[in-house]
């Protein structure tokens, strides 16, 4: 962690709570970079750069939710700690379900929204130093049995665990233990870094 | 010469024959003992008889029964005692035609000369007209003392600064004076029984229309003379007089409709207020995400500061100063948050001042955006400058925007692909401004189009079915109109009109 270089990206549409956490950030000499829209980090946003994002759930435009449901889309492996006002937990629930590394509510004590990005700085750089073995990802891939391959295969592809289980004319429980396998054995931290190793492996084939 | 002019004794008696028969009262001749004597030709055309008829019978014939009996002994009465009871009196009596009708007549009495036996002559004239006049205005006015006592309204003719010409009943009624003290100079009812907190009001208006001779049409509150306070309405119109004004108008206590109007006013008052309130409730999101996010600011803000003071390489006071000031703005701007929220929610009575209209809508930008945003949907004021001046209530028309907003906000969220954008517009009309809450949410229902302004009317599950009736009749309190219509490419405008403030 400490080698990696890693940047806090901020976005939230209230000027006075972004310029504030920036401050905050930096007193704790955390590099940040902010933005006030979900639209500015995306054009923005680079897959490669290492670090975590500190995003407001409710914004105007492109929610926080929307933003993290893109980052999907697109594979990126970026973690995500969300922050909410009151009242939004059904929303932060949703969030989590996506793969966030948490949420914390506003208004929050430093020390705490710290811990979170500490936590989410670690999380991306092992998917970061994950990712850097592709030779590690090929053996971990071997040691999956044939349907466990076929699940990753069609996982992968973005299918849901209910159309998986009809492909392979099994139940849908059974597919649930082979995912749950298929993550542990490939050290994935969500789907979407389980899609990152596939793709680094492809690539190095 | 002198000779020819002494006429002689037959002329005179030719001569009273025709003042007899020339006369327009009945004139009768009787003697001492109620014979009659003498029955000109009026008195044939008053009683229907011809003078063959009745010369020679008594008097009574003519007379109704009550009078008959008592007739013989009043001559009696007379002729034994010298006491005339009607000679050179006069007096009004009842007489009787041969038909049998009977009439009031007036009938003078005088005794002939030194006759012996005695003579009377009696002239009759008939009366009906006149009593029958008077017995309608006696009518008329008891129909008007009676209207003026059930409409509580009194009457008065008066010349300023002289004093009273008349006054009516209902008058000492209205003032609960005894009616025995008589009419009350002017002055001395603005002294005695305008309300002390009225008489400036009073003596304003009274002394602008003697001087003026204006029309005048005002109200005040008297202390009658039980000590009850009571509202009067005084009308009336004023004319030039030689000595000053003359002055005539009305009285009229209009306390029981005031104090219903109060009630009415104090109870119209309290729904808007609890429909403000519930308002307030449904924004209630957008309100404390509003307060919270200054809250959140403040809290990194001063965090931070910390932070950079335990460093070890020590604050930059730059930096620190930038933090301290970051924690006054957004206190401030909390607070902001907190005492438009109080202004909105607080009890108040309605009341009427100069409004910019564009400024109103302005102001409610905090309240209204926040719950907008909360809803993930852009606000956009679209205002004219050209917009007018207008009179009105400021909480209660904001309350009108913030309710027609909060809808266009809920339909909106209801609508799923709806353009999340809501608009609200001012424009000048004609005679005043029409402000418009336009929504892209595809319209409403018929369904729920023809119970849209019913009370208790709602499709929200937590609504009161009470915002856009009240905000109707604010408007409609306001004399402008509360409507809606739809809007190209699937939306409403709600819009509300409002009248040009005159005089500005």
């Amino acid at each position: 962690m400490k080698d990696t270089p890693s940047t806090i990206f901020v976005v939230d549409d209230d000027d006075a709570v972004r310029t504030s956490l920036r401050l905050l950030l930096k007193s704790v000499g955390l590099p940040v970079e902010t933005f006030s829209s979900a639209q500015e980090f995306l054009d923005a946003f680079d897959a490669e750069r290492a670090g975590c994002l500190v995003l407001d759930i409710r914004m105007p435009g492109m929610s926080g939710l929307e933003l993290q449901q893109k980052l999907n889309e697109m594979h990126a492996i970026i973690p995500i700690v969300f922050i909410t006002g009151h009242g939004d937990v059904p929303m932060a629930v949703e969030a989590m379900q996506h793969g966030a590394i948490d949420f914390i509510q506003k208004p929050f004590r430093d020390q705490e929204l710290i811990d979170r990005i500490n936590q989410a700085r670690e999380t991306d750089q092992k998917n970061r130093e994950g990712l850097g073995e592709r030779d590690a990802i090929i053996k971990r891939m071997g040691h999956l049995t044939p349907r466990e391959r076929e699940v990753l295969n069609l996982v992968t592809k973005g299918k849901a665990n209910k159309v998986i289980a009809f492909d392979l004319s099994v139940s849908q429980r059974t597919v649930e233990i082979h995912r749950a396998r298929v993550m542990e054995k490939m050290g994935a931290s969500s789907l979407a870094h389980l899609v990152r190793m596939v793709l680094e492996a492809e690539r190095a084939i | 010469m002198t000779n020819q002019l002494v006429p002689p004794r037959l002329t005179a008696t030719q001569d009273l024959e025709a003042l007899l028969d020339a006369a327009v009262d009945a004139i009768i001749v009787i003697d001492h003992s109620s014979h009659i004597l003498t029955f000109n030709h009026a008195a044939e055309r008053l009683f229907g008889y011809a003078q063959e008829q009745v010369l020679g019978q008594d008097i009574s014939m003519l007379m109704p029964a009550p009078y008959k009996a008592a007739h013989a002994g009043y001559v009696d009465a007379y002729l034994n005692t010298g006491h005339a009871r009607i000679i050179g009196i006069g007096r009004e009596i009842s007489a009787r035609r041969r038909d049998g009708s009977v009439f009031p007549a007036a009938l003078s009495v005088g005794k002939i000369g030194d006759a012996n036996p005695p003579r009377f002559v009696g002239f009759i004239h008939d009366i009906s007209a006149r009593k029958a006049a008077e017995e309608s205005l006696r009518q008329s006015e008891s129909l008007l003392r009676n209207a003026q006592s059930i409409a509580q309204l009194g009457n008065y003719e008066y010349v300023y600064p002289d004093g009273v010409i008349s006054w009516s009943d209902e008058m000492y009624h209205l003032l609960g004076l005894p009616k025995a003290s008589g009419p009350l100079h002017i002055k001395e009812l603005g002294q005695r029984f305008v309300h002390a907190d009225d008489t400036a009001h009073f003596d304003r208006i009274c002394t602008h229309a003697y001087t003026t001779f204006d029309r005048f049409d005002f109200e005040f509150r008297i202390h009658r003379y039980d000590g009850a306070v009571r509202y009067i309405h005084s009308q009336g119109t004023v004319h030039p007089h030689p000595a000053g004004a003359h002055v005539t108008g009305t009285l009229h206590d209009i306390t029981d409709r005031k104090l219903a109007e109060d009630e009415l006013r104090i109870g119209q008052e309290r729904l808007t207020h609890v429909a403000r309130l519930s308002t307030m409730g449904e924004m209630a999101a957008g309100l404390a995400h509003e307060i919270n996010q200054p809250l959140t600011a403040i809290a990194t803000y001063a965090q931070a500061a910390v932070r950079l003071m335990d460093s070890p390489d020590g604050a930059d006071p730059v930096d620190l100063r930038d933090a301290l000031l970051q924690i006054v703005a957004q206190s401030l701007r909390a607070g902001e948050v907190i005492r438009r929220l109080r202004g909105f929610v607080k009890t108040r009575a309605a009341n009427s001042e100069r409004l910019e209209i564009n400024r109103l809508i302005e102001d409610i930008r905090i309240l209204a955006g926040s719950d907008a945003r909360v809803n993930d949907i852009r606000l956009i004021l679209d205002l004219d400058p050209r917009a007018p001046g207008v009179a009105g209530d400021p909480i209660q028309l904001q309350q009108v925007l913030l309710n027609l907003i909060r809808n266009a906000i809920d339909a909106t969220c209801e609508c799923p692909g709806a353009l999340r954008e809501l608009t609200v517009t001012t424009r000048p009309l004609g005679d005043g401004v029409e402000v418009a809450v336009i929504d892209h949410a595809g319209g409403i229902p018929e369904s729920v189009a023809q119970h849209l302004f019913n009370p208790f009317f709602t499709t929200k599950e937590t609504g009161t079915g009470l915002g856009l009736a009240i905000s109707r009749s604010i408007i409609t309190a306001h004399r402008g109109k509360l409507g809606y219509r739809p809007t190209p490419g699937g939306g409403t405008s709600f819009f509300f009109t409002l009248p040009q403030l005159v005089g500005v």
